[in-house]
């Protein structure tokens, strides 16, 4: 009965009340695409609730002053976005963010794209090693940064022990306790961490690029560089375009390894602005200048994004 | 000619084998100082190898039942987030591979954006919609957050899955009087499960790495998962290292296992576009 009447082409999908089904049916005469919006359903109705309105909620919240403890909202225009932009801290914290996001990205294409060019070579082993750089990318952030601060330990880490024996840090000392060293160790382990996504998302590009083209390079006799210069390089520029971005967002907006390294210590060295927003929040439960912090940094971003997107749009056209 | 191939070979192993000393070398030192006693364990400067191996360390962790009910926390919060993200995501990964409706586009780029959405712009309005529905500590508002992180990716992932089954398979089930429901329960399921298996393993790996949606909303002890309650673990008093690193070792083990199994598809997702780091 069921499959003659989908065959038919004008039955409501499933078994449900004729006239909810004779209304759907009348408001999209097409009956496939009214089967792709019940498959889609469940999810979208997830999406909206649990991802669109939170979005929305945030901005709300933003300008609203939130009282935890009654369960209170009052607005308050732009008060809580000149109490975040007025702290004192702002300067650090934003100085912080970007030498955070600066080296850490840098960092991650270079190793990242260094591994690629070596795990594309067709030598034995490759695949293996592969698999072995890749193991960051699941290892998880709370076991790096505990064996980041065993390794680091004043006393008895072994890090800290080679730091000392050359004469960097003084007897006893942990670079954790230094603030361009806690700076430089939580970006690292965050290279550590980062660096394979970028590798394998450049291998696949790599492995996108047809052998016919540098077999054609070394008929016209191009040495190895000119090879990478003008075969190699040029197929790398929409995957660049694409992992900036985000790994830019990812990157920024990262919070668990500084947390859990150096909670943004010492004395605020290390404190982004993830750091803040949840300090501001889960910290002093001032939920409506938590929500002014993710406003700016989420429009930041978005207005980044867009500039970056524009601007290599332009210079592609032309 | 012989000379340059040869350091186009060397150069490779080189360069990787600096990479897999500093990928490798900070697991294997965990894994090492898991295994020392405390007299080899607190020397400085440090020794690379142990003379003596213990199992000291996991011995007093697997006696604590705090260890045990991490491990099981994280074990449930994942299953179910798994099971929830996986039901959702293939229903519409195959709605949008299968079927043209209008606004598809729409739900696309929707689901592309919250894929890219920092958990830390969305954690402070998920948290007072948790709190609203009663859910703050407790395992079901952990799931519905760890939900929320991994579903946009789920679903990308699964849309890159199915779009590899040929829609001709559909087309021939449905000529041969298959419903669009048993097409898909009966015919394209089944022919996606190593699909399915990889996408579960990331969204399971996703959920029991996740640290700041747990700290945020659970507060209970008896609730705790494993990178909540490790963190607390060496805030809280002194700390012991022998045991934090027999923990890190024991979290970090079924992960890599895990992984390793479906890497395979891992490799494939990434070259359709559809992972996140």
């Amino acid at each position: 009965m069921r499959l003659a009447a989908i065959g038919s082409g004008g039955a409501a999908p499933g078994q449900r009340s004729p006239r909810v089904a004779a209304r759907f049916a009348a408001f999209l005469p097409d009956h496939k695409a009214r089967i792709g919006l019940v498959f889609i359903a469940p999810a979208l109705a997830f999406l909206i609730v649990f991802v669109a309105y939170p979005v929305i909620d945030v901005v709300r919240l933003s300008f609203h002053l939130v009282d935890f403890a009654t369960d209170q909202e009052k607005f308050v225009g732009l008060a809580n976005f000149a109490h975040v932009l007025r702290d004192a801290k702002l300067g650090t914290v934003a100085w912080n963010t970007l030498v955070w996001t600066v080296f850490s990205l840098a960092g991650q294409f270079a190793l990242g794209l260094t591994a690629a060019l070596c795990i594309n070579q067709r030598l034995p082993g490759m695949t293996l090693i592969r698999t072995v750089l890749l193991l960051p990318y699941v290892v998880p952030v709370i076991a790096l940064a505990l064996f980041w601060r065993w390794m680091l330990d004043g006393s008895f880490g072994i890090v800290s022990a080679a730091l000392q024996a050359a004469g960097t840090i003084a007897p006893d000392q942990s670079p954790l306790a230094i603030p361009e060293g806690a700076m430089a160790s939580v970006i690292l382990a965050n290279i550590w961490r980062g660096f394979p996504f970028v590798m394998i998302s450049y291998w696949a590009a790599l492995q996108a690029i047809p052998h016919e083209f540098y077999e054609a390079a070394s008929v016209d006799g191009a040495g190895a560089w000119q090879e990478f210069r003008y075969v190699t390089l040029p197929h790398l520029v929409a995957i660049t375009k694409v992992m900036l971005v985000l790994r830019l967002i990812w990157t920024v907006t990262f919070f668990d390894i500084i947390w859990l390294i150096t909670r943004g210590g010492p004395g605020g060295a290390t404190e982004h602005w993830p750091i803040w927003i949840y300090q501001e929040t889960m910290g002093f439960f001032r939920f409506g200048s938590g929500a002014a912090l993710a406003v700016l940094l989420a429009g930041t971003l978005m207005l980044l994004s867009a500039v970056y997107l524009l601007a290599t749009r332009r210079s592609a056209a032309r | 000619m012989k000379r340059a191939s040869r350091t186009t070979t060397l150069l490779p192993y080189a360069v990787t084998l600096v990479l897999v000393v500093f990928v490798g070398f900070p697991l294997l030192w965990m894994v090492l100082s898991s295994l020392k006693p405390s007299a080899e364990l607190f020397v400085n400067p440090p020794r690379i190898l142990p003379h003596a191996i213990t199992f000291e360390w996991y011995a007093n962790l697997i006696g604590s039942s705090d260890a045990i009910s991490l491990f099981k926390n994280s074990l449930v919060v994942g299953v179910a987030t798994t099971g929830i993200c996986l039901t959702l995501g293939t229903f519409a990964a195959y709605g949008v591979t299968r079927f043209d409706f209008p606004g598809k586009h729409a739900f696309l780029g929707a689901a592309l954006i919250s894929y890219v959405f920092p958990a830390i712009v969305l954690f402070i309005s998920v948290y007072m919609i948790v709190n609203s529905l009663g859910l703050i500590d407790t395992r079901l508002g952990l799931i519905l957050c760890h939900c929320i992180l991994t579903f946009p990716f789920a679903l990308w992932m699964l849309k890159s899955f199915f779009e590899g089954v040929p829609r001709e398979i559909d087309e021939a089930a449905w000529v041969d009087g298959a419903s669009f429901a048993q097409t898909f329960m009966l015919v394209i399921l089944p022919l996606s499960l190593p699909g399915l298996f990889s996408v579960a393993v990331f969204v399971f790996v996703l959920s029991w790495n996740e640290f700041l949606f747990a700290s945020v909303m659970i507060t209970s002890g008896d609730l705790k998962t494993i990178p909540l309650g490790i963190a607390e673990f060496i805030t809280s008093f002194d700390i012991r290292w022998g045991e934090i690193m027999a923990i890190g070792t024991l979290a970090t083990v079924p992960v890599v296992i895990m992984f390793l199994c479906v890497q395979r598809y891992f490799v494939a997702g990434v070259t359709s576009g559809a992972i996140k780091g």
